[in-house]
């Protein structure tokens, strides 16, 4: 589904990534793991198309498709999906608006009518029982006055909404105690199936005890040095990045 | 002081003098108010506080009204009463033509009025507020004076009077060569409420046609001891409309005064605001909006004046510049000494929306006191990248997601409007108004 190879991208004139090749097959759940730094979060970034980065080398195939040739909006619409590390508070435009739009932009790409209001109120309120979000959550402003963890669960909540192809969840696990990452790892487990593929940016491994990943990616300093299976996320856990900051240069 | 400007004031005022309703106080009074006018002048774009308005279109215009009150026009309006906002449930509507009142599209005739609301020329409750206002004071005619009685029960507990008055435009002020009157046009508006009465008042500007009309209008207001008065200002005159505003309000002793207001149209609209919070724990809420597009000037100049101790400002202001427009407001505190405890915050934020707009927002505190709370916060710039962003990756098309964001810029101050159906109204004409700035295409 998600193929990339030796990407390279700085931004502000500074090489982030430098060299990436990742492939992550279609109905994988994979965990990018690495310290503070190492270029995660500017390659969530990448991907979803956010401005500021230039790509200087490299390229990105999403289901045959050169991804970095369209822009944001058009990528959202063919199923890619980024949870913000940092999701913005946008006063006035009001949650179940930005749903509802995001999801008829969907629709309409597919060549669907536009969803009917009653069904997609009870589409939200099923989908927020899972994410246990207040009723209140409706009448309010996208991410307004949200604590941070209100702000993940709504992104996890905006996911199982849209059911994207690909979803990159950018440090969705950070800021939470643990019964809220217990929520939103359910939330994450429930839209894991075959014909869907899941990219968790993380950097400690404890979202990994919830959803377990078919692989784990350690990025460090703009590459990909090390990959295996689950165990090397506990690895990590144990051992820290220092000992892998070797295979970097 | 003389000026052409000045004299041709002075000499339009005297061709007409004979002609205005002949009761000898009003007589004295225009008279005053002209005689004062031609002591202190007009202002020019070379005052500090007149920098972002435009007055040179004033040089084209006619000063006398276009209907001087001695025309019987009460029996047919000259405008489409059909093409006039919806009523607002619960309002009693008060219609004016150029000045003068029309009964016909009214929904109170002049016979039948409320004991309350008066169309007349009384003697204001406060005296003229600035250059403006005395040329409205020389000029107008005709005019509502709204006197709610002192109620009874203590503060927010009573029924509300519900008034909603209607300025319409309709002369060009310019020289032409059809038959259609010619002149400016002076809406009047005094508002004096009583000890804990309540009042909500809406207060139109609209145009019936697509004139280069003037219109200078003053409006004042007196809240009075532990009163309330909700005040809704919207301003949609038409595209080639000069409309130049003042507005002076004292506020009492724990009385609350909270005006809303939303400029939307004219080509050139200045107003200048000033309240005065004389009584202790009295309460201000100004929560303003201006939306701009093409070659539009929306410039706001407030001024509140705590005067007394426990005073409260609340201060908002939106605006937003597309095309050519320019957008001003100038917003300025003065604490008083003596008003230990006031607490006064000012919210005012610019959002620039085409690559040849302007913004201009500014606070200015003037403190006299210590012990006060003064909090102020001032920005200008394009649609936040971020939030476009987030928005974009949802899936939502770029011209959507910048209209929805200039439509949340906004909503912030219209949410405040608590009366249904005009909240309705102005959210449907921002919207209208936002998506015009689309279609235009313009580079954000």
């Amino acid at each position: 589904m998600l193929a990339i190879h030796d990407l390279h991208v700085s931004a502000g004139g500074t090489a982030v990534l430098r060299g990436l090749t990742l492939e992550v097959p279609t109905g994988e759940v994979h965990a990018i793991m690495g310290p503070n730094g190492s270029g995660k979060s500017t390659l969530a970034y990448v991907l979803a198309g956010r401005p500021g980065y230039e790509v200087t080398r490299g390229s990105v195939t999403y289901d045959g498709r050169d991804l970095l040739s369209l822009p944001p909006e058009d990528r959202a619409r063919l199923g890619v999906f980024l949870g913000f590390q940092y999701p913005v508070e946008i006063p006035g435009v009001n949650n179940v608006y930005l749903l509802k739009a995001a999801l008829n932009a969907l629709r309409k790409q597919r060549g669907e009518a536009e969803v009917d209001a009653f069904e997609f109120l009870a589409l939200i309120r099923e989908k927020m029982k899972v994410m246990r979000m207040e009723e209140s959550f409706l009448s309010r402003g996208v991410n307004e006055g949200f604590s941070g963890g209100e702000k993940k669960r709504n992104e996890i909540l905006q996911m199982l909404v849209l059911e994207p192809r690909l979803a990159i969840l950018d440090e969705t696990d950070s800021g939470l105690d643990i019964d809220a990452l217990k929520i939103v790892a359910e939330g994450v487990n429930r839209l894991r199936s075959h014909e869907r593929s899941i990219v968790l940016v993380t950097h400690y491994q404890r979202l990994l005890d919830h959803v377990i990943p078919d692989k784990v990616h350690v990025l460090v300093r703009g590459r990909i040095v090390k990959s295996g299976d689950r165990s090397l996320a506990l690895e990590l856990e144990s051992r820290g990045y220092d000992w892998l900051a070797g295979e970097a240069a | 002081m003389s000026t052409p400007l000045l004299e041709r004031i002075a000499g339009e005022h005297a061709a007409i003098e004979g002609r205005f309703p002949p009761t000898a106080a009003a007589r004295a009074r225009r008279r005053r108010a002209l005689d004062t006018l031609l002591a202190v002048g007009l202002p020019t774009t070379r005052d500090e506080n007149w920098r972002y308005a435009n007055l040179r279109p004033l040089e084209r215009m006619r000063f006398a009204p276009a209907v001087d009150g001695a025309s019987p026009i009460d029996t047919a309006p000259p405008i489409d009463v059909a093409s006039l906002p919806a009523s607002v449930p619960g309002f009693v509507r008060y219609v004016f033509v150029d000045g003068i009142f029309v009964p016909g599209a009214s929904s109170a005739g002049r016979a039948q009025l409320a004991s309350t609301v008066q169309v007349s020329m009384g003697p204001p409750a406060l005296a003229p507020a600035s250059a403006f206002a005395l040329l409205n004071e020389a000029f107008a005619t005709d005019g509502l004076r709204i006197e709610v009685a002192p109620g009874e029960s203590p503060r927010d507990t009573g029924a509300s009077a519900r008034i909603e008055v209607v300025f319409v435009a309709s002369a060009s002020a310019q020289s032409s060569t059809t038959g259609d009157p010619q002149g400016a046009s002076y809406p009047r508006l005094s508002i004096n409420v009583g000890p804990r009465a309540r009042l909500e008042v809406i207060e139109r500007h609209l145009s019936a046609r697509d004139e280069p009309s003037f219109i200078d209008s003053w409006v004042d207001v007196h809240a009075l001891e532990g009163s309330t008065v909700e005040h809704y200002r919207i301003q949609q005159l038409g595209p080639r409309a000069l409309w130049i505003d003042t507005l002076a309000a004292k506020v009492a002793r724990s009385a609350v005064y909270r005006l809303h207001a939303f400029a939307l149209g004219a080509q050139s609209a200045r107003s200048t605001l000033g309240v005065r919070l004389e009584g202790e724990d009295a309460e201000l809420a100004l929560h303003a909006v201006a939306a701009a597009d093409r070659a539009q000037v929306l410039d706001t100049h407030a001024v509140v004046e705590h005067a007394a101790p426990r005073t409260r400002t609340d201060e908002l202001f939106r605006g937003v510049a597309a095309g050519r427009a320019r957008v001003a407001f100038n917003g300025k505190v003065i604490v008083q000494p003596g008003s230990h405890g006031a607490d006064s915050s000012q919210s005012l934020r610019g959002l620039l929306a085409g690559a040849e707009a302007e913004i201009d927002v500014r606070p200015q505190l003037e403190i006299y006191t210590d012990d006060v709370r003064c909090s102020h916060g001032a920005t200008a710039g394009k649609l936040d990248e971020a939030m476009l962003f987030y928005l974009l990756s949802r899936g939502i098309d770029r011209d959507t997601a910048r209209r929805l964001l200039k439509w949340a810029f906004l909503e912030d101050v219209v949410s405040k409007v608590s009366v249904a159906e005009l909240r309705r109204q102005i959210e449907a004409s921002l919207a209208g108004r936002l998506q015009e700035t689309e279609a235009l295409k313009e580079l954000l």
